[in-house]
């Protein structure tokens, strides 16, 4: 007994040290980028490097600003990411639900189809895509980033199994035998059942397109169009290069995403917990 | 199953009856044919917005590559069929099975410890032992919040070449000289895995978490009253039961990797270098440094194949883990 | 919940809201800032003319010409120089979406020489009678081969001149003087022996990075990777040969190092003066200002054997504007000898109009961070002396290769071996 006590407490310990230990690896980049954004080049490039934060803070910022419009950049990410997860949480939820619980002829195979888009890599038809936005008109337009967004396979498929498992056929059956329209159904059941996985799949979706910069870099041409990512990325071009100030921005692009997290944090983990038991 | 429940009546107090819907009291064959029929139009018209969008924005330009990939093409002056040359060019170029194997070797190095750290941290964080789960959780995960293009940039300074950047100054504490990381072999895959690394193990690890609290107790109980070690109930009740979390972990990790493009293209600047250079990069390369539109589009086909290939391969092989268990009947 | 979502909201709100009003007034404060789409000219112009740069500053040139042509307005905008050409490309391949008015560096402009199509002819607007205006050599970059099509009007230049620390030269025991280093310097050959010395006597290498010390020799050569036919010509053609196996000795020799241009190390090494020469253009003058603002020992001479050219633009009008004539209008007025002179005062572009070279107001410009040194007319005698060298439309990729093999005999690839590698590398880019 007094042997399992020992060994228990061994465990103990070696599992709190790995879990430090990884925790510390894990948020070690955020500190590290803090301490690059608050030092001058100067300090950054002796050896041994800096490890503690100095006072450029702001000077390094304001060359991020000089360099690119940052909070016009901000905007535009907030905008582009925003209207393309209100638009593919209400789609894929309606398509899901078709999936999910309204039979109708080649349900399986359109399902698959839709499965089988997601294999297909983006950059297949990125040249004819520009295309498409040129003839439309909607070079450097916003639009241009948001409306092919709007396809989401992954959105789909996800709130398929999402409402498959959340939704009781049983609760469908009643509906529809009192008459219910599958829109009505749409909206009154599975809306309000559904709305944790709105929540999961919309963070899912923003943080993927706040982060995507290739299409955006090829379609939104103008600097003031830019979206964060390809803004950043651009410090990368300056020729004389400044780690102070590219870390800069980088850090302050990443601060807003981080409080949003830390304050959803718990609905975000939950919900997505309860979307990957369900589906 | 069809008979109305009484018990959900509450969900349609407010309904109205709207004219043209049938109700109860017609016979139930013709209002079963009606539903079927209001069904197709529903179905198709819920799920018609993918497929508008699918066939302007995803179908048309796949067409459309598909038929650049047999034309010799630089963007600006004439198109000239090449049959299967593009092909021919690309397999017979040592660059693009460079970039083949950098995906592959990259793609193993930042996914397969990954998914392996991923299933030890869960485990960890799903152990009764351990307090204040919930923060361990959120360190682990939060570096998911950060953007590639982010990621890409703090590890291309953490890697950075100088004799000051981060990792160059602690492998100089043991004596080593300086890496020049972007053109070192092993190097640039290291950074680059690393980077995959700490951006996903959290999201993984969060997954797998997810999918340990979902088996019951009991099961364990039970293992442990039939004397069943802690490896055995891992082997025969965890594994098992997290397979469709694995399997979806698995897909997703795996088309992610061969779609690599970010992390090598900042890390080693816009043309890449043959030690980075992943399919997709090669891809990149020759549309959008050399024009060379043509050879572009078939590589964007060889890819496409691949991921079909490869994700068959190894939902075959991630389909056989636990196969032969009897615990996970659904 | 619903706490927090409103404390979120309220906080992106904030930080959004405080943005806005910061870039505001930081944009009227910073004219320089590469990162911005300016419109210059009042809102009701008639004619709006779109105008695509990189890294040239031309805001206040462009205040002034709308001020005298209240009609037009003009938008400018800025990005990175890689960007830029993409964006261009794809603009012009696409059919839509490209400005009036381009910039088009250098190493581009051949590999838009095919696609006449895309372009206005600047002739059709009397281009001929301002070509006296400028360097041949400059002004036949622009042209067709026949040199009956013009595709862009020059605007700055890159000279090329050695830039070199005067500390490290001292250091090594030699003389140290621009003068003295001129005449120290003279051929190639000198230079190795120079390197030898800095080498043994202070351990430091000579200079950057292959890929510098190859350009210039690069540059030297009558002809380099194509010949006017657009064919290959490196395997036959002398001259890349030698300058990439002589670099490839040098680099044995251990008389260059390993900082890669625009690397931050590179920007480090010149502040620390890790080496001691940095062959470059007359542009560098503000690279090496900016990465070492504090180092009071870089001075400049010139380059052994003569000088070449590295970088510069070509202001072009693709076929897709509506208003050529305008755009054609402005172009002419803002590359003029006059406007040059301002933009070299302003902002350290070199004009590429040679009666500016004769103004007093021009030779007499010196800088203190070089010593008081004369640099204008330094850099004016290096654009005297260079003559026209063709490139090609694969220009770009084949240098992309040769550099990459230097590198690779950095790293320890055999220079014979890696020669031939490097011919196949780029056959197999031409076959595509």
């Amino acid at each position: 007994m007094y042997s399992e006590k020992v060994k228990q407490k061994v465990a103990k310990s070696s599992l709190y040290g790995f879990l430090i230990t990884v925790s510390l690896a894990s948020l070690f980049p955020f500190y590290w980028m803090f301490v690059m954004a608050t030092n001058s080049n100067e300090t950054i490039n002796q050896t041994p490097p800096a490890l503690i934060p100095g006072s450029e803070l702001v000077t390094n910022f304001q060359n991020v600003l000089g360099s690119i419009p940052f909070f016009r950049t901000m905007l535009n990410s907030l905008i582009v990411s925003t209207s393309i997860t209100l638009g593919v949480v209400l789609l894929c939820s309606l398509a899901g639900f078709a999936f999910a619980k309204i039979p109708f002829p080649g349900r399986g195979i359109l399902f698959v189809l839709i499965l089988g888009t997601m294999m297909i890599p983006p950059q297949l038809g990125l040249i004819p895509t520009y295309f498409i936005i040129t003839e439309l008109g909607w070079l450097s337009d916003l639009k241009a980033v948001i409306v092919p967004g709007l396809m989401h396979a992954f959105g789909i498929f996800w709130m398929r199994q999402y409402i498959a498992s959340a939704v009781p056929d049983e609760i469908m059956e009643a509906a529809r035998i009192d008459g219910c329209s599958n829109f009505r159904m749409y909206w009154n059941i599975i809306i309000p059942t559904i709305l944790p996985a709105f929540a999961t799949l919309g963070i899912i979706v923003f943080m993927q397109i706040w982060g995507d910069y290739l299409w955006p870099l090829v379609v939104l041409k103008d600097q003031s169009m830019h979206t964060i990512q390809v803004a950043l990325r651009s410090l990368m071009d300056d020729r004389v290069k400044d780690y102070g100030m590219i870390l800069s921005g980088t850090f302050w692009a990443t601060v807003p995403l981080i409080i949003i997290f830390l304050l959803f944090n718990r609905m975000f983990i939950k919900s997505i917990t309860d979307g990957a038991v369900k589906s | 199953m069809s008979q109305p429940q009484p018990k959900h009546e509450h969900y349609y107090d407010d309904k109205q009856v709207e004219p043209g819907i049938p109700n109860q009291k017609e016979s139930p064959k013709r209002r079963q044919l009606s539903q079927k029929k209001r069904n197709m139009i529903s179905g198709y018209l819920f799920i018609s917005p993918f497929y508008l969008l699918f066939a302007v924005f995803g179908l048309f330009p796949i067409l459309f590559s598909f038929y650049l990939a047999f034309f010799k093409w630089d963007g600006l002056g004439e198109m000239t069929f090449v049959g299967l040359n593009n092909f021919v060019i690309i397999f017979n170029d040592p660059l693009f099975w460079k970039s083949l194997y950098n995906t592959i070797v990259i793609g193993l190095m930042g996914t397969a410890p990954q998914l392996l750290a991923a299933l030890l941290l869960a485990f960890a964080l799903n152990s009764a032992l351990v307090k204040g789960q919930s923060l361990f959780r959120l360190a682990i995960f939060l570096p998911y919040v950060t953007s590639i293009v982010a990621v890409a940039i703090v590890f291309s300074v953490i890697f950075s070449n100088q004799e000051s950047g981060l990792v160059n100054s602690i492998i100089g504490l043991f004596g080593m000289d300086p890496i020049t990381w972007t053109r070192s072999e092993w190097g640039t895959k290291i950074a680059i895995a690393t980077m995959v690394f700490w951006r996903w193990v959290g999201y993984n690890t969060i997954i797998y978490l997810a999918g340990m609290q979902s088996i019951p107790k009991d099961l364990y109980e039970a293992a442990k009253m039939d004397g069943a070690s802690l490896r055995q109930q891992i082997i025969h009740i965890t594994i098992p039961m997290l397979k469709p979390f694995i399997l979806f972990t698995v897909f997703t990790a795996t088309i992610g990797a061969l779609q690599l493009f970010a992390e090598p293209q900042i890390f080693q600047g816009r043309g890449g270098r043959p030690e980075g250079i992943s399919v997709v990069l090669y891809l990149y390369r020759d549309a959008f440094s050399s024009n060379f539109f043509g050879t572009a589009s078939a590589t964007a086909i060889v890819l496409f194949v691949l991921i079909i290939i490869i994700s068959t391969i190894n939902m075959y092989f991630t389909n056989r883990i636990g196969g032969s268990d009897k615990v996970g009947a659904k | 919940m619903k706490k927090s979502w409103s404390i979120a909201f309220l906080l992106v709100l904030a930080v959004f809201l405080a943005g806005c009003s910061d870039s505001s007034s930081t944009e009227e404060n910073e004219n320089a800032s590469e990162g911005d789409v300016k419109t210059v000219g009042s809102e009701d112009a008639e004619v709006e003319l779109s105008f695509w740069l990189f890294g040239a500053d031309y805001e206040s040139l462009v205040e002034e010409y709308v001020e005298e042509n209240p009609n037009v307005s003009i938008d400018i905008q800025q990005i990175s120089m890689a960007d830029h050409h993409n964006n261009l490309f794809t603009a012009l391949s696409a059919g839509s979406g490209a400005p009036d008015m381009a910039a088009i560096e250098v190493s581009e402009i051949d590999k838009y020489k095919g696609a006449q199509d895309k372009f206005y002819n600047l002739n059709e607007f009397g281009a001929k009678e301002i070509q006296d205006n400028y360097l041949d050599w400059v002004w036949e970059i622009g042209s067709s081969v026949d040199g009956e099509f013009q595709f862009g009007i020059p605007t700055d230049i890159g000279p090329t001149a050695m830039f070199y620390r005067k500390d490290v030269f001292e250091e090594a025991g030699l003389p140290s003087k621009p003068e003295e280093v001129n005449e120290l310097m003279q051929t190639w050959e000198d230079y190795e022996k120079v390197a030898s010395t800095v080498l043994e006597k202070t351990g430091k290498v000579m200079v950057d990075n292959p890929e510098t010390v190859f350009n210039a020799k690069k540059d030297q050569a009558p002809e380099q990777y194509f010949n006017k036919d657009g064919e290959l010509i490196i395997d036959s053609s002398p001259y890349i040969k030698d300058a990439f196996m002589n670099v490839s000795g040098m680099i044995q020799e251990d008389y260059i190092g390993n900082y890669e241009l625009w690397s931050p190390e590179w920007g480090e090494g010149m502040s620390n003066g890790s080496f001691a020469t940095l062959p470059g253009p007359a542009w560098m003058r503000d690279t090496i200002k900016n990465n070492a603002p504090d180092a009071e020992n870089w001075r400049i001479a010139s380059m052994p054997e003569g000088a070449g050219n590295w970088g510069g633009s070509w202001m072009t009008i693709p076929k897709q504007s509506e208003h050529p004539e305008e755009a054609y209008k402005f172009l002419k007025w803002l590359l003029a000898p006059e406007q040059q002179l301002k933009s070299f005062k302003n902002n350290g572009m070199f004009p590429s109009t040679p009666e500016v070279y004769e103004k007093e107001e021009f030779k007499n410009i010196t800088d203190d961070y070089y010593g008081g040194q004369n640099v204008a007319k330094i850099f004016a005698d290096a654009a005297l002396e260079v003559e026209h060298v063709h490139k090609g439309e694969q220009y770009g990729d084949a240098n992309m290769e040769v550099v990459q093999g230097l590198y690779n005999v950095y790293d320890g690839a055999d220079p014979e071996q890696e020669w031939e590698d490097i011919i196949s590398r780029i056959e197999r880019r031409l076959s595509r």
